[in-house]
């Protein structure tokens, strides 16, 4: 369902400094995959979550969503399909807003007009889901909320507009110890029950390890995948693409 | 006396556009001098061409959420800082405010203008506790002719004093009741919402571009419907009757902020029409008693820029002696400034 074929990114093109982030990538992600990708600092993670995100167009190369090429979709088009949760617990949730009203901004995709604004009972029930006792304090301000209680809202949020890919960038990184578990196993959760496509990036090796069905490695600019299981959630999967390339190297050129 | 509470209650109108630019929508628009000019200049010069004067306001109305789009546009599609762009529409507005006019300023058929025309201060403090200190003094006080022309009680009610209030507040009221319900919206609260979190708002499909266009379209009208009001309620509207206003705006929201802290009526938007009345008011005692220490009218911007760096300085103590800050510091300039 996401095919990135022979992506490359560069920053500053053209200038002295000009930087590769991606090279020569091609991809696919099936439905119900769940996608660990790890990689030190400034190997290009980030990069290949924002061409995915279409925060960013790739260099060459296209991205294809759904057999769609996205080459010209903005943001705004393109979160129709897909969610994200981002290291900042506050970049997910609208921090001056209650819990409630979170939900009910969430629960919706695309332009709304002057309905008065409802909260879906799914929503509600996801929350429950959690046992963080979020659902019974709707009107707390999400502000006022714990980072782990953020980020876990932030995910309802990112999934209860049924996105078809979940998009997390280090989500738990700036969770302790205890409230990233309670998260990645919500993401797990997300990802079995629900059949919704994750993209992880993690630096938390036992979470690489634990989680995830494919695991892909970031190294200046190049992806590989080390290991691939089938997706556990096999129940809105059209039969899983085989390996992009098992310890293959993409041609380290860039453009 | 009557006289502070009716124009602290055009002023808090004013003040509501630029608690929705600044707190809402978290952008620090610089617009609003020039709206709230536009508003007066095109409110008067639409009666005077013989409309009627609701209709004359809900078209200022709308060209100032015309501008206020402008400021959007600049800001979202040409990449222009938004004090930069609100600059520039404010600017621009200067000129375009005098061809509307065909001059400095237009008086309302059939008013004399006296010479004291000018900034909101200077016409609205012209002495409304004259009233209150001087009973003996005739109906028709010499400071009731500048200060307000009774124009808006020829064009809307009878005669009586109290007719002017009763239908401020009426105007004030209905603004606040639609912004509130407005708010309670599914739009309105994405607006909410983008105003801490424009990205965040992106990935649930609301285009930033969108929701700026319609928090500083919003903020402005407010902002023009209140010159408009302002030009009808003193008789004219003047090209510098909006210079500082922002400032004003932004002293009042602040005053009501410190007033209201505790209860957040309709999303807070309630705290800025009681700011406008205290500030009216403090303005009103300074007018009387301040020339005692050689104080101008003139002065009182200074004053109100003095008390918004006083009330920001406040907080800042605050926060430092890591108390509750009162004042969300961060979205006045903090955040709000630099933030795209
Ligand atoms: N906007 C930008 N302009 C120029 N170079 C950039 C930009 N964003 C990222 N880079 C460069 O691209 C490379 C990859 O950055 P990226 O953010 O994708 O790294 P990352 O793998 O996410 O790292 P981390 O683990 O620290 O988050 C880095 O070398 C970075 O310097
Ligand atoms: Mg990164």
């Amino acid at each position: 369902m996401i095919k990135l074929s022979d992506v490359s990114v560069v920053y500053r093109k053209g200038e002295e400094n000009e930087k590769c982030a991606l090279k020569n990538a091609t991809l696919q992600i099936s439905q119900g995959d769940f996608v660990i990708i790890v990689g030190p600092n400034g190997a290009g993670k980030s990069t290949l979550m924002k061409v995915l995100l279409c925060e960013l167009a790739p260099t060459v190369g296209t991205y294809y969503l759904n057999g769609k090429s996205m080459r010209g979709f903005s943001v705004t088009q393109v979160a129709r399909w897909v969610g994200r949760v981002f290291q900042d617990p506050n970049s997910g949730i609208f921090p001056d807003l209650s819990i409630l009203e979170n939900l009910s901004i969430a629960s919706k995709k695309g332009v709304r007009w002057l309905r008065f604004r409802s909260c879906p009972q799914k929503a509600v029930s996801l929350l429950s889901l959690l046992g963080l006792g979020l659902e019974k304090n709707l009107n707390t301000r999400a502000g006022d909320l714990s980072g782990g209680q953020k980020q876990a809202l932030a995910m309802i949020m990112a999934i209860i507009s049924d996105p078809k890919v979940l998009l997390l960038d280090e989500h738990t990184a700036s969770l302790d110890p205890k409230s990233s578990v309670k998260v990645m196993e919500l993401t797990r959760q997300i990802n079995e029950q629900f059949g919704i496509t994750v993209v992880m990036i993690t630096h938390n090796m036992p979470f690489a390890e634990q989680y995830g069905n494919r695991k892909w490695k970031i190294e200046e600019g190049e992806v590989y995948e080390y290991e691939y299981r089938p997706p556990v959630c096999l129940t809105r999967s059209e039969n899983p693409f085989p390996l992009v390339g098992d310890q293959r190297r993409c041609a380290p050129k860039c453009v | 006396m009557l006289g502070i509470v009716e124009q602290g209650l055009i002023l808090g109108l004013m003040s509501i556009g630029v608690f929705i630019s600044f707190r809402i929508v978290n952008m620090a628009d610089l617009t609003v001098d020039g709206t709230f000019a536009l508003g007066g200049a095109l409110c008067v010069r639409l009666f005077s061409l013989g409309l009627n004067a609701p209709v004359s306001l809900l078209l200022s109305l709308l060209a100032g959420a015309g501008a206020g789009i402008l400021t959007g546009f600049l800001h979202r599609k040409l990449k222009i800082n938004v004090l930069l762009a609100g600059i520039l529409v404010m600017t621009m507005l200067y000129s375009i405010n005098l061809r509307i006019m065909n001059g400095p300023n237009l008086p309302i058929p059939k008013t004399s203008v006296s010479a004291s025309l000018g900034t909101f201060e200077q016409v609205a403090g012209k002495d409304p506790l004259a009233d209150l200190f001087e009973p003996s003094a005739p109906a028709a006080a010499p400071q009731k002719e500048i200060a307000k022309h009774r124009t808006f009680e020829n064009i809307f009610l009878g005669t009586a004093d109290g007719q002017d209030l009763l239908l401020l507040s009426a105007i004030v009221l209905i603004c606040v009741a639609l912004t509130g319900l407005f708010l309670r919206t599914e739009l309105g609260t994405a607006l909410r919402g983008f105003g801490t979190n424009p990205s965040g708002l992106e990935s649930f499909g609301l285009p930033k571009t969108l929701m700026t266009l319609l928090g500083l379209g919003l903020a402005n009208a407010f902002v023009s419907l209140s010159g408009g009001i302002f030009a009808l309620y003193s008789g004219f509207a003047d090209v510098t009757m909006g210079q500082g206003m922002i400032v004003t705006g932004l002293a009042v929201v602040m005053l009501g902020e410190i007033l209201f802290v505790r209860r957040k009526l309709v999303y807070g938007i309630f705290a800025p029409i009681l700011g406008g009345i205290v500030y009216q008011g403090i303005l009103a005692v300074v007018m009387r008693y301040g020339y005692r220490i050689g104080f101008r009218a003139s002065d009182m911007k200074l004053l109100t820029a003095l008390f918004i760096v006083a009330v920001i300085g406040f907080g800042l103590i605050q926060t430092k002696k890591r108390m509750k800050g009162k004042f969300r510091l961060s979205t006045i300039f903090g955040g709000g400034v630099g933030r795209d």
